[in-house]
């Protein structure tokens, strides 16, 4: 009973009568489906103990130790996103500088981190470099390497080089803008064009990759062509341009009412009656989506079944597959409140409204691409299961013992594998905005969580001087009931 | 048999080598007498730059012809007219993206290389919209027009003729195939008299899915077919 041979003629054998199983194209109903788990389970575990107790447990423990020793990029970066979000800016910058000296593959999404705290500490000269830095090399990664490819099958996708998810591409335009604005806002106008143009690039890929169901809107965070309107209104003479952007963002998010006031502003109104000036308030509300490690139960029990039945009809037997299949998973949490509210010298004049959901953003364009990475994913434990079948077949492995230990190593080999967890984690869940006319001069701002109504928390307060016919921007960060760092105001530097 | 199969293998890895890895960009100056590059999904360079030279060409050539045209000034030395360029209207279906800027620089260095005319400084421009908040739509209004030639005078910079410029485009769709005639037009109005003087200069293209596009429909099945 102890056989290795046998056991790995044992369940072929029970397939092909269909007295354990029945058949897998009959099972219908969801009932059957579920007792076809609880017999591969059972039968597994069974299998297991009968086969070859020693072996497979040896390799049962290394699993586990591959489990335990494998660090994911998202564990990586819990100790500085932890300080982050206490408030520790320094701590957090700190920490991400030092793991940006032993980068493992993310030093992108690290480098977006530090832009963030950098830009959050009033540094947005630092922030600005650092998100250029990323882009252009994002830009690069674009073109593919056939070799990188070929070792990530191999291996995982880790091995990759992080090229961004679609939204963080257009996000760092956006986050480039911002950071413009928070100093001369010289490049702004490039950096929200640049924005527009990468999306439709990213669009019209995406339509040739994965068919013409990607719509127009595919990706853009509509704070994107919101800025670029915001932007041109400025100008005084470019309210054509503004109408278009603001009619851009409002098919991302029909009859918005302020949208709707915005687009009527610009096309019979002006900027801001005379002696006025325009200050938007930004707020990034809540904790941003990033990827956890989920296991893919489904495609692992198929591909077991699927090696079973190969074992039995080849000459050889193909490693089974007992390591968990890996993939990412978007995961946000919840937002501490809903809006900012905006009390102006003292007096409550308005909250800020939600203009961009970053978690919808992120589950838009993971859902694009997750037919793809399954494809990747299910083709490297074909590749691997392919490459033990063809060592046995150079060594003549007909021995059971020299099947097992070669079964063993690729089992282990499928076990190194980790999902792809990079992101940009820091970003926050939505992006909102407010615009406010106010007379030229010098004014206090109050801003404070709010939540049905009510102020939920402390309020933070700056100074903003309005200029007569100019924007002002105020931006700020509450992941949690209290703001990240400083309320940056534009010019006040 | 040996020695093909060591070349085919050589062969195949100089291959995954040269494709397999990323390569970097590159630039390169483009002379003057280079053709410019054509658009695959939009207008840019090939469009515009011929669409703007004409457009000028022909207001200038149109503007000196006119009995404006014989200002004389205090020293009896024909006196070059002060244009203020207000600005360029984007009515067509593409982004201009960053051509807008581009179009309104080019007219605006074309009219001020002529000796008849000279434009008053884009910044000025801008000033005397922000100062009177006046959408450059609403300067044609006579009472409007007066209040902003009057602050343009004000800071010194006295006007003569407003100039708008308007990129107009229309599109001809058949299959996968689509045409897409592009207008520019530049309209020239006396702040004195209202008179305005009217040019255009307009240009064609084809954008096709096919590299047999342009065959299949501008040679083998021409229009009317």
């Amino acid at each position: 009973m102890c056989d290795p041979q046998a056991s790995r003629l044992r369940w072929p054998l029970r397939l092909a009568t269909g007295a354990v199983w029945g058949n897998p194209f009959a099972m219908k109903n969801q009932k059957s489906l579920r007792l076809r788990v609880l017999q591969l389970k059972a039968l597994r575990i069974s299998a297991l103990r009968i086969a070859a107790p020693s072996g497979l447990k040896l390799l049962w423990l290394c699993l586990f130790i591959l489990a335990c020793g494998c660090s994911t990029h998202a564990q990586r970066l819990m100790s500085p996103r932890q300080a982050f979000y206490s408030n520790q800016l320094d701590q957090a910058h700190t920490q991400l500088a030092k793991l940006n000296t032993k980068p493992k593959g993310d030093e992108s999404v690290v480098e977006l981190d530090l832009a963030l705290v950098e830009l959050l500490r009033g540094d947005a000269a630092s922030a600005e470099q650092r998100l250029r830095k990323v882009r252009d090399q994002w830009d690069h990664l674009e073109q593919t390497s056939l070799a990188e490819k070929a070792t990530s099958l191999l291996t995982d996708d880790q091995r990759v080089q992080y090229s961004g998810e679609d939204y963080e591409k257009l996000l760092i335009r956006v986050f480039l803008t911002l950071s413009s604005l928070m100093q001369d806002g010289i490049d702004a106008e490039s950096y929200s064009l640049q924005a527009l143009m990468k999306q439709q690039d990213m669009r019209i890929r995406a339509q040739e990759k994965w068919g013409k169901e990607i719509p127009e809107s595919y990706c853009v965070p509509p704070v994107a062509p919101y800025l670029r309107g915001v932007l041109r209104e400025a100008t005084f003479s470019n309210y054509d341009d503004a109408a278009r952007a603001y009619q851009q963002t409002l098919q991302l998010m029909p009859d918005t009412p302020f949208l709707l006031r915005d687009l009527e502003r610009v096309t019979t109104g002006v900027h801001s009656a005379p002696g006025h000036g325009v200050v938007y308030v930004i707020a990034m509300v809540g904790r941003g989506p990033y990827k956890e490690e989920t296991e893919q139960r489904a495609t692992q029990e198929a591909l077991f079944i699927a090696d079973r039945i190969l074992s039995a009809v080849g000459k050889y037997s193909v490693p089974p597959t007992l390591a968990p299949i890996k993939i990412p998973q978007i995961v946000s949490p919840a937002k501490p409140f809903e809006v900012v509210g905006v009390e102006l010298n003292g007096i409550p004049v308005s909250t800020t409204v939600p203009l961009t959901d970053l978690q919808q953003l992120a589950e838009d364009s993971y859902a694009a691409k997750l037919p793809d990475l399954m494809a990747r994913t299910v083709a490297r434990r074909v590749i691997k299961k392919g490459a033990v079948y063809a060592a046995k077949g150079q060594l003549e492995a007909t021995s059971p013992m020299t099947s097992l230990a070669l079964d063993a190593a690729g089992v282990l080999w499928e076990a190194t594998e980790s999902a792809d967890t990079r992101c940009w984690g820091l970003l926050p869940r939505e992006i909102q905005i407010l615009r406010l006319e106010l007379p030229a001069g010098t004014h206090q701002l109050n801003l404070e969580p709010v939540t049905r109504g009510r102020p939920v928390a402390n309020k933070a307060g700056c100074l903003v001087d309005v200029v007569d016919g100019r924007n002002t921007y105020v931006l700020s960060y509450w992941p949690d009931l209290r703001p990240i760092g400083e309320i940056l105001v534009s010019g006040s530097r | 048999m040996m020695v093909v199969k060591k070349r085919l293998v050589f062969g195949f890895a100089c291959l995954l080598a040269v494709s397999g890895c990323r390569g970097y960009k590159y630039g390169h100056i483009v002379k003057d007498s280079k053709p410019d590059m054509v658009g695959s999904h939009s207008a840019g360079s090939e469009v515009y730059t011929p669409l703007i030279e004409e457009s000028v060409a022909k207001l200038l050539g149109a503007c000196e012809t006119s009995p404006a045209a014989n200002m004389l000034g205090p020293d009896g030395l024909p006196q070059a007219r002060k244009v203020c360029f207000v600005g360029v209207e984007n009515k067509s279906s593409e982004e201009l993206g960053d051509f807008k800027e581009q179009i309104y620089e080019l007219i605006d260095t074309q009219i001020n290389r002529s000796q008849a005319f000279e434009a008053i400084s884009r910044r000025m421009v801008d000033s005397g919209l922000m100062e009177t908040r006046l959408r450059p739509d609403q300067l044609l209004v006579p009472d409007n027009m007066q209040l902003f030639t009057a602050v343009m005078q004000r800071s010194g910079q006295p006007v003569d003729y407003l100039l708008f410029a308007k990129l107009t485009s229309g599109t001809t769709e058949r299959n996968s195939s689509s045409q897409r005639d592009y207008l520019l037009t530049l309209e020239l109005v006396d702040t004195r008299t209202g008179a305005y003087t009217k040019e255009q200069a307009t240009i064609r293209k084809g954008y096709h899915k096919s590299p047999l596009g342009k065959l299949a429909n501008y040679s083998l099945f021409p229009a009317g077919r």
